[in-house]
């Protein structure tokens, strides 16, 4: 059986035909993108549907036939996505209603937003919607960006914005810069999103909605949201315990709000901030809170590639080349609340016996700046065989010249498949590094810039870990 | 009578007065229903009955007056301590009502709590507030300047487990004060988690009729030894009255 909200979302996602109400040849108008996008996914093969303009003055856009309204659309339209004017898109709801379309996306701002008669018109939409089971993402927003179907009613250009690759992380923003701005970073870093869905006013579908159906989306490995607020917190908090079970939610929380300290005649309430709140949300749903959105990332980055195998405890393992490197982890795991492990005599033994006597074997173990590849091999070998590390942060300084960048990439890769610990690398570096890093994360290795941001990944990892261990009741 | 049933009696009967403040007497009624524990304490409407009442506690005892207008018990000096015999009482007595007059000429008296000296021990608060999105979420952290000046208090949304209770106690800064730092012997953890699972119980049952909440202090003992609750405070609502 399918899911109530996997039908109910499934056009939005994959529709069969989009109406794209208020598309224009103008260039440069949010109906033009919008329509633009479909056409030219359409023209790569990726977007499969039908594309229908709606516009009254229009006949013909790009070869495509311009329908006047919405009664004339084919009955095989199953979203709608519209960028007309606000004062026009009630009447659209209602034709809209009556042409039994299910999904719309309203891209359009000036309602609730700004005002009481924004307010009375979302309400109307709402209540044509209700009335007709009609599921709306918006309005005012940037609405929905799927790579694999290629929906994007994202209505800032290509040759402006990037469009980031697939992959397992959903991206979900109540934010419409923000979330064209992380498309556009995501595609530069090369971080592959899933879904993007940018609710902006969220009349209706909202973020315990979207956690419903990510549950069975199973092409999206992690859900990361960016919050300003949300409406219904008791929906939310069973929304975010059942996800949390089954696929980890990381989510980036901004604004706060007054009413804690102003209307508390407690003591409890004057220490309650909006935020403490939220905190308190967060731990007891499992869900990960962010930093920020480099923290976002790195956290989805890590879950992403290892998400299947969590740390089964706290004890981090380290290995360098480069000593400075390995004191900032090993500042980092007592930041993050972690602990170093402390390494069985057996590995400390084989490493001895293995290693130069000027490398230093310990934790961190540092294979020192004449390392070959062979060396790390020899340490990573140690470090998963023992049974004292739960997790391994490898610092790869490229730079140093006798290590063979291929090779290092190929042993790391390797035994991120072989073992069932968790591997994160670090590469500090520039532009050759880089090169480096993104050909270790094709590999199934993520990879972060500096010790500290690999280890508060990694912390990531163990706190998701511990909170299905304790859901699961171990 | 169910504990639901016996703390709303007191609640509705501070609404039905026209309040929506509990003094400590009257809160801690509501937090005895629910089994929390609290001294034996008496409230006493004249001179005998607080002999009375000291006589059966055993001195020293402490007195405190409960008006529904003198919230800051401390500010209006109308907390007597250490009440060694019949003849300090009576002094006292007279004083305690006059500082209460002093500081507030309208506040209607509704008696004086004669309650046992209690013996220190490691301060905490337990407290309850109520969120517009998530509803009641319960703090827990150590008293005194702890939650004064460090803020190192922590919370969760109302109702909670006892996985959540524990992970309260030991997540805020101060835990190894709990523990045993210094070679003091660990605090009784578990009457903690207990009292946090009544008090989530307790709002979870009547959440329309509480708003706020503290219990400041709190007094934990050694392992096996329990805590009580020294002084408390509910702000309660009108079930109608919905937050916005």
């Amino acid at each position: 059986m399918v899911e109530r909200i996997v039908e109910e979302l499934r056009p939005f996602f994959d529709p069969k035909a989009v109406a794209i109400i208020g598309a224009t040849d103008k260039k440069g108008k949010v109906g033009n993108v919008i329509f633009e996008n479909f056409r030219m996914n359409k023209e790569r093969g990726i977007f499969k549907g039908n594309i229908y303009p709606v516009n009254p003055k229009l006949d013909e856009i790009e070869g495509y036939k311009v329908y006047h309204s919405v009664k004339e659309l084919p009955d095989d339209t199953d979203l709608a996505v519209i960028s007309i004017p606000a004062k026009f898109v009630p009447a659209t709801m209602k034709d809209i209603a009556e042409k039994g379309i299910k999904a719309v996306v309203i891209i359009t701002g000036g309602f609730g937003e700004l005002g009481e008669e924004g307010k009375k018109m979302e309400q109307e939409i709402l209540e044509i919607a209700r009335a007709n089971g009609i599921r709306v993402i918006g309005p005012n927003c940037v609405g929905v960006y799927v790579p694999d179907t290629g929906v994007d009613t994202v209505f800032l250009p290509e040759e402006k914005m990037d469009r980031p690759k697939s992959g397992p992380i959903a991206f979900v923003s109540q934010s419409g810069a923000f979330a064209a701005a992380m498309l556009d970073w995501a595609a530069m870093a090369g971080i592959g999103i899933g879904k993007m869905v940018s609710y902006g006013n969220k009349l209706d579908v909202d973020d315990a909605d979207l956690m419903e159906y990510f549950i069975h989306d199973d092409k999206i490995n992690v859900v990361t949201f960016y919050i300003e607020g949300v409406k219904d917190g008791r929906k939310f908090i069973e929304a975010a315990k059942n996800i949390t079970k089954v696929k980890p939610v990381i989510a980036l929380k901004s604004g706060r709000t007054e009413y804690g300290a102003k209307a508390a005649s407690s003591h409890t309430g004057s220490l309650a901030g909006a935020d403490t709140i939220y905190d308190a949300v967060f731990k007891q749903t499992g869900i990960i809170r962010a930093e920020d959105f480099e923290h976002m990332f790195d956290l989805a980055k890590a879950f992403a590639a290892l998400g299947h195998k969590l740390p089964k405890g706290d004890r981090i393992g380290i290995i360098t080349d480069g000593g400075g490197a390995g004191v900032m982890a090993s500042d980092a795991v007592s930041k993050f609340g972690l602990r170093m492990a402390e390494l069985s005599e057996e590995t400390i033994k084989f490493l001895k016996e293995n290693f130069p006597p000027h490398a230093v074997a310990g934790n961190p173990t540092d294979v020192v700046g004449d390392t070959d590849a062979e060396r790390y091999r020899v340490a990573i070998e140690a470090f998963t065989k023992d049974p004292n590390v739960d997790a391994i942060v490898i610092i790869v300084l490229f730079q140093v010249p006798l290590l063979e960048e291929e090779k290092i990439i190929e042993i790391l890769a390797d035994y991120q498949k072989k073992t069932d610990k968790p591997i994160v690398a670090v590469a500090m570096g520039g532009r050759k590094t880089d090169r480096y890093a993104r050909m270790l994360e094709e590999k199934g290795v993520p990879v972060y810039p500096t010790p500290e941001r690999g280890v508060r990944a990694m912390a990531g990892l163990v706190r998701y870990a511990e909170y299905l261990r304790k859901v699961k009741g171990e | 009578m169910s504990a639901k049933e016996e703390a709303l009696k007191v609640i509705e009967s501070v609404l039905r007065s026209g309040r929506t403040a509990l003094v400590e007497y009257e809160a801690k009624q509501v937090l005895k229903a629910y089994g929390l524990p609290v001294p034996n304490e008496k409230l006493a409407k004249t001179l005998d009955e607080a002999l009375k009442y000291a006589e059966e506690i055993g001195y020293p005892v402490a007195m405190k007056l409960m008006s529904p207008q003198i919230l800051h018990k401390s500010d209006a000096k109308v907390v007597m301590l250490n009440i060694k015999s019949p003849e300090e009482l009576k002094g006292k007595w007279e004083e305690i009502h006059e500082n209460a007059r002093k500081y507030r000429p309208d506040a209607e008296i509704l008696g004086v709590l004669i309650a046992p000296m209690l013996r220190p021990g490691r301060e905490i608060i337990i407290g309850v507030t109520e969120d517009p999105q998530f509803g009641h979420a319960i703090m827990f952290g150590l008293g005194g300047i702890f939650v004064e000046v460090l803020k190192d208090v922590t919370f969760r949304i109302i109702p909670i487990t006892e996985k959540d209770a524990r992970k309260m106690i030991t997540e805020i800064k101060g835990y190894p004060i709990l523990a045993g730092a210094r070679g003091e012997e660990p605090a009784d953890i578990d009457a903690i988690v207990d009292m946090l699972l009544k008090v989530s119980q307790l709002v979870d049952e009547l959440r329309d009729y509480i708003k706020e909440m503290d219990l400041n202090p709190v007094f934990v003992y050694e392992k096996g030894k329990g805590a009580v609750v020294v002084d408390a405070r509910i702000i309660a609502k009108a079930p109608q009255e919905k937050l916005e």
